[in-house]
C-alpha cells in the first residue's frame, strides 16, 4: 500500500479511536476526554504504523516501547490497543469499572500491551531513558516512544530526564508532546511559564521538531527525521487542539475532566460519523 | 567501645561479586559514586553504571525503566533522598508494578550524619518504606550483615530497600549469627524476663544492656529484627508470648520503625508492653555518633530502664 492510502487507513482508524473514547467515558461515566481526543493521531500512527510490536507477544523482549506519559488520555490508549488485538474490543466498556484490567490510568501489569505504568505526570521522559539505556545492555535496539502532555513538562523530573538524555546520547528516545496549549487549570500559557517549548529543549541539546498533531503525514515524517538523527534524542512538539474531533468540546476546557449527558454523546458520534449504536 | 566497619564498602564490594555473576546487575548513581565507594564498579562495569547526577527522582524513575526491560538496577545515594525525595517514583514507578529494583540508603540514622545534622541523618527512610506495600525492608546490624543481606535481597522478586550507614560503622559484637532474610536473629540469650528487640549497630547497646540486666538477675533475650518487611511475625510472637514484655531499641523516628512494627504485631496477637526507644519524634543536633544516642533516649541507661519498667508493666497486668 502506498503511503497516502496507509495515512488515509490511519486517519480512518483514528476515527474509530475517537468514537470508542467518547463511548468509553459516556458508559464508564468518567474520564477525560479533551485530552484523549488529542493524542489521537499520535497514538494512531504509533500503534498502527511505527511501532515494531507484535500483539501476540506483548513482552517481546526486542519490541519497540511506548509510554503514555500523560496517562490520563489513556481511552485513548486503550482503544488503539483492542482495535490492535491485544484484548477484545468489547472490554473496553468496563473502564474504569472494579473488575476490568482498564484502570482509571494505565497499569502495565494489568491491560496487555502496555509498556509501562503511567498517569502521576512527569515520568515518561524518564523511565523511557531508562528502558533506552537498557536496550544497550540486553543488546535490544528498539526505539522508546514517549507522549507527554505540554503542561506536563513543567514538573522538574522531566528537565532532569532531558539532561540525563543528552549525555547519554539517547538517540533511540523519541519524545512526542501534545501540545494542546490546555491544561486541568486553563492555558499553559497563564498556568506555568512553559513556553517557548522547543528552544529550553534545544538548549538541553535535544534534535526538535514542530508539526501538525493532527497531521498523520506529519507525524511519519518528523519520526523518520527523529530515527535520522545520531546521538541526540528527539522530540516531536505536536500542536494539537484539545477535544479535536467533537466540535462542541473544542475551546471548552470543561472538558478536560467530563462525561457528556445522552444527548452530548450523541452529538459527539454524529460528528464522528458513527451511529447512535455505535 | 565497638570496633569499626564500613557499611558503604560491604555493599560495593558485594555488588561487585553479583554484577561478575549476574549480568542483570547495574549500578545507578545520582551523583553519589563516592559516597558509595563505587568507583571501582564504574572501572569494572562501565557500561553498567549510570549517573544521572544529583537528580534522584529521575535515577529512580529511570531504573524502573531499566527493570521493565528485565535488569536489575540498584539506585544508591542517601536514604532521604530516595525515600524522600523520590518516594513518589518508588511507591507509584517502582512498588506498584514490582519491579526488580533495589535501593540503598546512605546514612541510615541520626548516628550516620554525625557532624552534618538533620539534612543528612534520615530517620524516617524505614517508617517511609515499610508503609508501601510490596517493598522488602532491611536493616542490617553491621559490614558482614550487609553483605550478606546485598546477596540476600539480590533474590528477592519485586524491590527491596536496605539501609546502609556512614562508612564508620560500629560492628556488632557477639556471636555470629548469619543473615537469613525474613528471620530474627538471637544475638543475646539469657533467658526470657524481656525481649529486647534491636537492628543496626545500635543492637551493640542493646546486649550490653542485657549483660547489665543480667548482673541484676533479669534475664533478657536479644533479637537483631534486620528485616522489617517481610517481618518475622512467628519468631517475634514467640520471644513476646515467651517473656510477656519487650523493649524496642532503633535508631529511628520512634514512630513508624521497628517499635512500631513489634507494637503492631504485639496488640493483634499477643498484647504486653512494649517500651519503645528511639528518636523522640524530635529532629536531632549534630554531633558525635554515641553521645548523640546517648542525647536522644538510646542509651544502655535508657534501654534498662525500659526493661524493668516493661517487667513491672507485665506483673502490673497479671496482678489484676
Amino acid at each position: 500500500m502506498d503511503l497516502l492510502n496507509k495515512i488515509r487507513q490511519l486517519e480512518d482508524t483514528a476515527r474509530q479511536i475517537r468514537i470508542d473514547i467518547v463511548t468509553m467515558i459516556y458508559q464508564a461515566g468518567d474520564g477525560h476526554p479533551g485530552p484523549s481526543l488529542s493524542v489521537v493521531e499520535l497514538i494512531t500512527a504509533c500503534y498502527f504504523h511505527l511501532l515494531n510490536i507484535d500483539p501476540a507477544n506483548p513482552r517481546k523482549p526486542d519490541r519497540d516501547r511506548l509510554i503514555l506519559s500523560k496517562g490520563h488520555a489513556c481511552p485513548a490508549l486503550y482503544a488503539a490497543l483492542a482495535r490492535k488485538g491485544y484484548f477484545p474490543h468489547s472490554d473496553l466498556k468496563g473502564l474504569r469499572s472494579l473488575h476490568s484490567h482498564l484502570q482509571g490510568h494505565p497499569d502495565m501489569n494489568k491491560t496487555p500491551g502496555v509498556d509501562f505504568t503511567s498517569g502521576s505526570l512527569g515520568h515518561g521522559v524518564s523511565i523511557g531513558l531508562g528502558m533506552v539505556l537498557a536496550g544497550r545492555i540486553t543488546g535490544h535496539d528498539y526505539y522508546v516512544y514517549v507522549i507527554t502532555g505540554d503542561g506536563e513538562i513543567e514538573e522538574g523530573i522531566v528537565w532532569e530526564a532531558a539532561i540525563s538524555a543528552s549525555k547519554y546520547k539517547a538517540d533511540r528516545l523519541i519524545v512526542m508532546v501534545d501540545n494542546n496549549g490546555i491544561q486541568s487549570g486553563g492555558p499553559i500559557s497563564q498556568v506555568s511559564g512553559i513556553e517557548p517549548i522547543i528552544p529550553k529543549w534545544e538548549a538541553f541539546g535535544w534534535f526538535c521538531q514542530q508539526i501538525n498533531g493532527h497531521d498523520i503525514g506529519q507525524i511519519i515524517q518528523a519520526v523518520d527525521n527523529a530515527k535520522s538523527q545520531r546521538g541526540r534524542p528527539s522530540l516531536i512538539l505536536a500542536k494539537t487542539i484539545k477535544g479535536q474531533g467533537v466540535p462542541f468540546m473544542v475551546g471548552d476546557n470543561s472538558w478536560h475532566k467530563r462525561v457528556p449527558t445522552r444527548e452530548q454523546y450523541e452529538q459527539a458520534l454524529k460528528a464522528l460519523g458513527a451511529s447512535v449504536d455505535g | 567501645m565497638a570496633r569499626i566497619g564500613n557499611t558503604r564498602q560491604a555493599f560495593i564490594e558485594t555488588l561487585m561479586e553479583i554484577a561478575r555473576q549476574d549480568p542483570r546487575t547495574v549500578l545507578v548513581c545520582a551523583d553519589s559514586i563516592l559516597v558509595i565507594r563505587a568507583r571501582p564498579f564504574a572501572q569494572e562495569f562501565p557500561d553498567r553504571f549510570i549517573d544521572v547526577g544529583i537528580a534522584e527522582q529521575n535515577a529512580v524513575a529511570l531504573a524502573a525503566g531499566m527493570a521493565s526491560c528485565g535488569l536489575v538496577p540498584y539506585v544508591a545515594t542517601y536514604a532521604g533522598f530516595i525515600t524522600m525525595r523520590a518516594c513518589e517514583q518508588v511507591r507509584t514507578f517502582v512498588a506498584y508494578p514490582g519491579l526488580n529494583v533495589r535501593f540503598i540508603g546512605a546514612n541510615g540514622g541520626i548516628a550516620a550524619g554525625e557532624r552534618e545534622g538533620v539534612t543528612h541523618q534520615f530517620f524516617e527512610d524505614l517508617g517511609i518504606m515499610r508503609t508501601i506495600p510490596g517493598i522488602t525492608v532491611v536493616a542490617p546490624a553491621d559490614q558482614q550483615q550487609v553483605k550478606e543481606a546485598t546477596t540476600a535481597i539480590h533474590k528477592v522478586q519485586g524491590p527491596a530497600y536496605m539501609r546502609i550507614g556512614s562508612g564508620r560503622d560500629p560492628i556488632v559484637e557477639c556471636e555470629y549469627r548469619p543473615f537469613e532474610l525474613g528471620k530474627i536473629r538471637i544475638l543475646a540469650d539469657f533467658g526470657r524476663d524481656v525481649a529486647i528487640f534491636a537492628n543496626g549497630p545500635i543492637l551493640n547497646r542493646a546486649i550490653c544492656a542485657a549483660e547489665r540486666l543480667r548482673q541484676e538477675g533479669i534475664k533478657a533475650v536479644v533479637a537483631d529484627v534486620h528485616t522489617l518487611r517481610p517481618i518475622d511475625r512467628d519468631g517475634i510472637l514467640e520471644l513476646i508470648r515467651q517473656t510477656r514484655s519487650a523493649v524496642t531499641v532503633e535508631d529511628h523516628n520512634i514512630i513508624g520503625g521497628l517499635g512500631s512494627a513489634i507494637a503492631e504485631l504485639a496488640c493483634q496477637d499477643c498484647p504486653v508492653p512494649v517500651m519503645r526507644l528511639g528518636l523522640p519524634d524530635t529532629y536531632p543536633r549534630s554531633g558525635e555518633p554515641e553521645a548523640l544516642w546517648d542525647h536522644y533516649d538510646m542509651g544502655v541507661d535508657d534501654i534498662e530502664r525500659a526493661a524493668r519498667h516493661a517487667i513491672a508493666l507485665r506483673n502490673t497486668n497479671d496482678d489484676r
